[in-house]
């Protein structure tokens, strides 16, 4: 194991800011890889794994973009006591103000992202658009278990993807030769997928 | 019919792919029956192997109640569905049994979409001396029977046969994660990733969908059911676990669908241990009652937690089972041993937990004296009747000399799934493809 990145993953060590990009890059390769490779697996796609997975992706994509709120997927750096305004964190970190953004510094990062609120934790009012079900329904067997959405996961992040292979090309000419990890060379081997990403 | 034995091999063979020939063997679900008689267990391959336990005998009492094999049967075989294109293992995900009401024992096995109700009895007898067919079966010319005579019983080596008595199928879109026996015994519950639905056993072209979290858009899906379970005597109760982390008590008195919960149990998440991981970490792999039903037991990627009924807002309990894989999630993410599920269980009295982890060691918590033990399933580590020996992992510094270090575990050999007897202290832990059965030490 890698301690250094085990260390990074965590938000610790030396140079912190540019390990955890690159980190976070890495993150997404392999969380791009598994995502693929769950499509050729045997017994059809895996709905919880292909979930985590997606979110994995989603909070190192924030990370790596230096989104603001992707800082919620650390650690909480110790820093001036939050506003007392959190209510725009509770929902997973939705990204803040710009403003917050140019400050560098994480909103509320002592507040829990999955702490909900009691009308919340009915979860009939997470679903606005749900449709009403017959009592007695049993599931129609030709229901599609929509895993075909594993590519608009995709392409949610589609819009992100170009613009980092661009950053990529940037970030490795600003660190040492030898420190990069974030490989082109691994994106490149993902083939049709690094296509359809740039399709996007 | 012809035409069904070639779609049979054409699918073994189209699906079967040699090279993982024994992966079939991999246990996949291990389960004591209610009196500890008999222990099932699944495995990848589909098949169910049924073990009984001896009658202690004055003769031989170093033998105190050693398992054999009782029966194995074929339980599920690989599908494929054509519309969707899709291939259905044939893996044994969960084996419940029920109560015993006659002669017979009587079992659920599930793979990810058909639950199948099995009857395994017992024959030592066979009926001899039929007048219009000889011993082989062969029809005999009529006008070869002289006399008429009644068929008599007569003993027979003992055949165990297993005989699927009910195939409950096509009600389930998502890969079945489990199944619940209802204390009624007459119902029993299935649960998918978004679904759970409620069958009579009698009936199987119909379920009842009493959980459905599947949202309108399934770009909104942020959470899935990873396991359910009832209550063991309140049988219009239940709870169900999801990969947030949380668990919900349900009761179907209240409403015909059990969306809204009437129990919502969760811990507010700890910042200081927050990382890209700590979502999957927190996902609960496997939810259960105590006997008492007072309590229900979680197990997620790191601890074991104990939650009483009648305090959701936290658990009254929490016990590591291998903390020193917390610095090391990005590469078991990597490696995807994140993602392994593993399952805990209550001894008989509810006084100690039983969880599985990697290196084929498992670990006992005792709840009333906090003290902690990791054991080994290995076979260099234990002959038959010596005395396991207390593992330990050392997480930094110096080695002592029994110790291994976190670095030289091997994560290959997993164990995920264990049984204890419903009274006595008898575990069963399957490591990969073996089964061991732990008995206490009698002097």
């Amino acid at each position: 194991f890698s301690r250094r990145r085990e260390r990074a993953a965590r938000g610790l060590g030396a140079g912190g800011a540019m390990e955890f990009r690159l980190e976070a890059h890495r993150i997404v390769s392999i969380s791009l890889g598994k995502i693929y490779s769950a499509r050729g697996q045997r017994g059809g796609l895996k709905l919880h794994k292909n979930l985590l997975v997606s979110l994995v992706l989603r909070s190192a994509r924030r990370v790596y973009l230096g989104e603001p709120g992707g800082e919620c997927a650390l650690p909480p750096r110790p820093g001036p006591p939050p506003p007392p305004d959190c209510e725009r964190l509770r929902r997973g970190c939705r990204p803040l103000a710009s403003e917050a953004a140019a400050r560098g510094r994480p909103e509320c990062p002592a507040e829990s992202p999955r702490k909900r609120s009691a009308a919340e934790r009915d979860p009939a009012a997470g679903y606005p658009g749900k449709k009403p079900r017959r009592e007695t329904e049993q599931p129609p067997p030709q229901e599609d278990m929509e895993t075909g959405n594993v590519a608009s996961l995709i392409s949610i992040f589609g819009s992100g993807f170009s613009g980092l292979l661009g950053k990529e090309r940037g970030a490795a000419e600003a660190t040492e030769p030898g420190q990069v990890c974030c490989e082109q060379p691994v994106l490149r081997s993902l083939n049709p997928w690094s296509t359809a990403i740039v399709a996007f | 019919m012809e035409e069904d034995i070639d779609t049979r091999k054409i699918n073994n063979s189209f699906l079967r792919d040699h090279s993982y020939a024994t992966e079939a063997d991999i246990i996949s679900t291990v389960e004591f029956n209610h009196t500890g008689e008999l222990l099932a267990t699944g495995d990848k391959g589909g098949r169910v192997v049924i073990f009984q336990r001896e009658q202690e005998s004055k003769n031989q009492p170093h033998r105190r109640g050693e398992y054999n094999v009782y029966s194995t049967f074929q339980s599920h075989e690989p599908e494929f569905d054509y519309l969707k294109s899709l291939e259905i293992e044939e893996k044994i995900n969960k084996i419940r049994w029920l109560p015993q009401q006659n002669a017979a024992y009587f079992l659920l096995s599930t793979n990810d979409k058909t639950v199948k109700l099995w009857k395994v009895s017992e024959r030592d007898k066979r009926p001899e001396g039929y007048n219009l067919k000889d011993e082989d079966g062969r029809l005999r010319d009529p006008s070869m029977i002289t006399m008429l005579r009644v068929p008599v019983l007569r003993p027979m080596d003992l055949m165990v046969e297993a005989t699927p008595r009910r195939v409950f199928a096509n009600a389930h879109t998502y890969h079945i994660n489990s199944i619940s026996v209802n204390s009624d015994y007459e119902t029993y519950m299935s649960a998918d990733d978004l679904r759970i639905n409620l069958w009579n056993f009698e009936i199987t072209n119909q379920s009842f969908n009493i959980v459905d979290i599947k949202p309108a858009n399934m770009e909104e899906l942020t959470e899935v059911i990873t396991a359910a379970e009832f209550h063991p005597h309140h049988c219009n109760t239940f709870v169900y676990s999801s990969s947030k982390g949380t668990i919900r008590l349900c009761d179907m008195r209240a409403s015909a669908l059990c969306d809204r919960h009437s129990k919502f149990f969760e811990e507010p998440e700890d910042p200081s241990n927050r990382s890209f991981f700590s979502e999957i970490i927190s996902s609960i792999s496997d939810v259960k009652f105590s006997h008492s039903g007072r309590y229900i037991m979680t197990r997620d990627y790191l601890t074991v937690k104990v939650w009483d009924l009648n305090m959701e807002n936290r658990p009254i309990e929490t016990y590591q089972v291998h903390d020193y894989l917390r610095s090391k999630l990005c590469s078991l993410y990597e490696n995807d041993c994140i993602f392994d599920k593993f399952e805990c269980v209550w001894n008989g009295s509810d006084s100690v937990i039983m969880t599985g982890s990697y290196n084929n060691f498992f670990r006992m918590f005792d709840r009333n004296t906090k003290r902690d033990v990791t054991l080994e399933a290995s076979r260099e580590n234990s002959k038959p009747r010596a005395i396991l020996k207390p593992r330990k992992v050392c997480v930094g510094g110096k080695r002592r000399k029994d110790e291994i270090s976190v670095d030289s575990l091997d994560f290959s050999k997993k164990i995920l799934h264990t049984a204890w007897h419903p009274s006595e202290n008898i575990i069963a832990v399957a490591a990969t493809n073996n089964l061991y059965i732990f008995q206490d030490k009698v002097n």
